[in-house]
């Protein structure tokens, strides 16, 4: 295989021990690999620990404890990326009683410098909640976006979630004693004050990345209908939302009392929406489910198509159970559009679809509950080249 | 069936409810004083007993002290005409250690936190406003506060707060600047801080 191809960003191999039901080691292709097994097998496992690696976050579950294999302690997964042709590091993320310890070459490393040297962006199941789910999903879309951009957006979320909260408390309080605007005014301004400011840059990054987006935006990437997205702001026809910082503080002033009865925080960019409309509807409401898995695998290369023109390399993709999710035309598409660019990574049950892109990828079988088992396929012998 | 014989449970307990000991930590340190010799435990005992029963708040400032007014309070060569608020004693110290700042200080013992049931009225704030007056100051006026609590979503809220309370009254408040350590090196400096720094820029 022509590593050179791909010059950034490839992960080499992976080795994962007692993370799920996975422990082993598989070397990976640099264009097109395919985990292949019947369901329950533990292919979405290898996806997941990859997605890991990548950002230190599971795409399925919020408390990684729950990924360290059962009766076990420790999960390690550990992979060797190419960062350039001749620079190469190796990445662990270890889990443990509920925190996680990063490791660079052997050496411990802080989240912030330990993220960027992979990424990835993941298509699964849970992420369709983007074009069907609430907004918060949409939102997260958006923030997941920003932050392989620019880093320090973490802090600006993190510190605008801690604002609300504690806003919130207030709230809830003044709600329970039913005191009046007046009364909460005083107490209430130190964090409406910061929330402007936050809340002013989340705007400000979300409807930027939104406009770049749809600058990169493949729009009939599957056909005739056209997807279209737009920014959708809580504060959308309440005033001069050029002027947002302004109009977010004359929101919140005129909001208190309603704010109060409410007992949370009802103004601030934690109630806006991303728009996403196939052929001008509404996709969440109008779109088949054909449709809506589409909208969000073009958003999805939107977003890659923005890392790259930002960073000039481009993040993993991961697509479980690509089959269940997209029809084989759709496949064909988007497995063409990726070719040369990222190096992908994808699931299925399909014995059909492993056949049609033996000669195009890498293709690993995974099998038994357990201990997974990942075995390389050749098109003559289908035979064993575990590494396990 | 306890791990550990009952005084030994009721130690690392204790310990526990200290603030940054887990229970590892606790375990270790109980068991660090099972092995102590008497006179030490005594001399543990007398030291914890001692603080509590010598250390008060001063009546001026809050900051903690073996003398009332404390000692900056009542030195002569501070200046009164600057106060300079921050959230805990410790904090006073790492001001101090500038040797640079020669005013007055005031200790709010925390910060606003609804979420930890710290409210406005739990900060020692109440002793501030009369001490900006001439005649509760020694004669001299006060010309400015300098807002020095953290730099965190809690600490800029309290700050906001006494902004609001302070400014009808016509002094100068002033907030300390966020940016770069000093004596380090670019690379060494997280984003987040460097992102401060380049905002709050100055021009030379």
């Amino acid at each position: 295989m022509a590593y050179a191809k791909i010059t950034a960003m490839l992960l080499e191999s992976l080795e994962t021990h007692c993370f799920r039901n996975t422990s082993g080691k598989i070397s990976w292709g640099p264009n097109l690999n395919i985990i292949y097994g019947d369901n329950g097998q533990g292919k979405t496992n290898w996806l997941e620990a990859i997605y890991l690696l990548a950002t230190t976050k599971s795409f399925r579950t919020q408390r990684l404890q729950e990924a360290v294999c059962f009766g076990e302690e420790l999960a390690i997964v550990r992979g060797r990326v190419a960062c350039a042709q001749e620079v190469h590091r190796d990445l662990q993320v270890a889990v443990q009683s509920g925190t996680k310890t990063l490791i660079v070459n052997s050496k411990r490393e802080a989240v912030t410098r330990y993220l960027g040297q992979l990424d990835a962006i993941a298509f699964t199941a849970d992420e369709l909640e983007v074009v069907r789910g609430a907004p918060d999903a949409r939102r997260r879309f958006l923030d997941r976006g920003i932050l392989s951009l620019h880093h320090i957006y973490v802090q600006t979320l993190a510190d605008y979630n801690r604002v609300i909260k504690q806003k919130n408390r207030l709230l809830q309080d003044a709600s329970n004693a039913e005191q009046s605007a007046a009364d909460v005014l005083p107490l209430i301004t130190p964090w409406n004050e910061q929330l402007i400011s936050l809340g002013s840059q989340i705007h400000h990054a979300r409807a930027g990345y939104v406009t770049r987006l749809n600058e990169v935006l493949e729009r009939r990437l599957f056909g005739r209908e056209e997807v279209t997205i737009r920014y959708v702001s809580s504060l959308e026809g309440k005033g001069d939302l050029s002027d947002y910082e302004s109009l977010l503080a004359e929101r919140l002033r005129l909001r208190l009392p309603a704010e109060i009865a409410a007992g949370y925080a009802l103004v601030g960019p934690h109630r806006d929406d991303l728009g996403i409309l196939f052929d001008g509807h509404e996709i969440r409401t109008y779109g088949s489910s054909g449709q809506q898995r589409s909208a969000l695998i073009t958003l999805d290369l939107a977003a890659i198509s923005l890392y790259y023109s930002w960073r000039r390399e481009y993040p993993l993709f991961l697509i479980d159970d690509i089959d269940a999710e997209l029809d084989g035309k759709r496949i064909e598409h988007l497995l063409k559009h990726l070719e040369g660019r990222t190096q992908t990574f994808i699931t299925t049950s399909k014995e059909s679809l492993v056949k049609q892109y033996l000669t195009r990828a890498n293709v690993y079988e995974v099998k038994e509950g357990l201990v997974a088992e990942a075995r390389l396929l050749t098109n003559k012998s289908m035979s064993l080249v575990t590494e396990a | 069936m306890l791990e550990y014989a009952e005084p030994v449970i009721k130690l690392i307990d204790e310990f526990k409810r200290l603030p940054g000991i887990g229970h590892k930590s606790a375990q270790r340190l109980a068991f660090h004083v099972l092995r102590m010799s008497e006179t030490d435990v005594e001399r543990f005992i007398a030291a914890l007993q001692e603080v509590k029963r010598r250390i008060v708040s001063c009546s001026i400032c809050n900051n903690l002290t073996d003398v009332d007014p404390c000692r900056f309070c009542s030195s002569p060569g501070r200046d009164r005409s600057v106060i300079c608020v921050v959230e805990e004693p410790y904090n006073l110290v790492a001001v101090e250690k500038t040797r640079s700042y020669k005013g007055l200080y005031h200790v709010l013992h925390g910060s606003i936190s609804p979420i930890r049931g710290m409210n406005v009225e739990d900060l020692r704030l109440a002793n501030l406003l009369p001490r900006l007056k001439p005649e509760n100051n020694e004669g001299v006026e006060v010309r400015e506060v300098i807002l020095a609590t953290n730099p965190n979503t809690e600490g800029e809220a309290t700050a906001n707060y006494i902004k609001h309370l302070l400014k009808p009254l016509g002094l100068r408040v002033t907030r300390i600047a966020m940016g770069m350590p000093v004596g380090s090196d670019l690379e060494y400096v997280d984003e987040v801080t460097m992102d401060k720094a380049l905002t709050n820029r100055h021009e030379i």
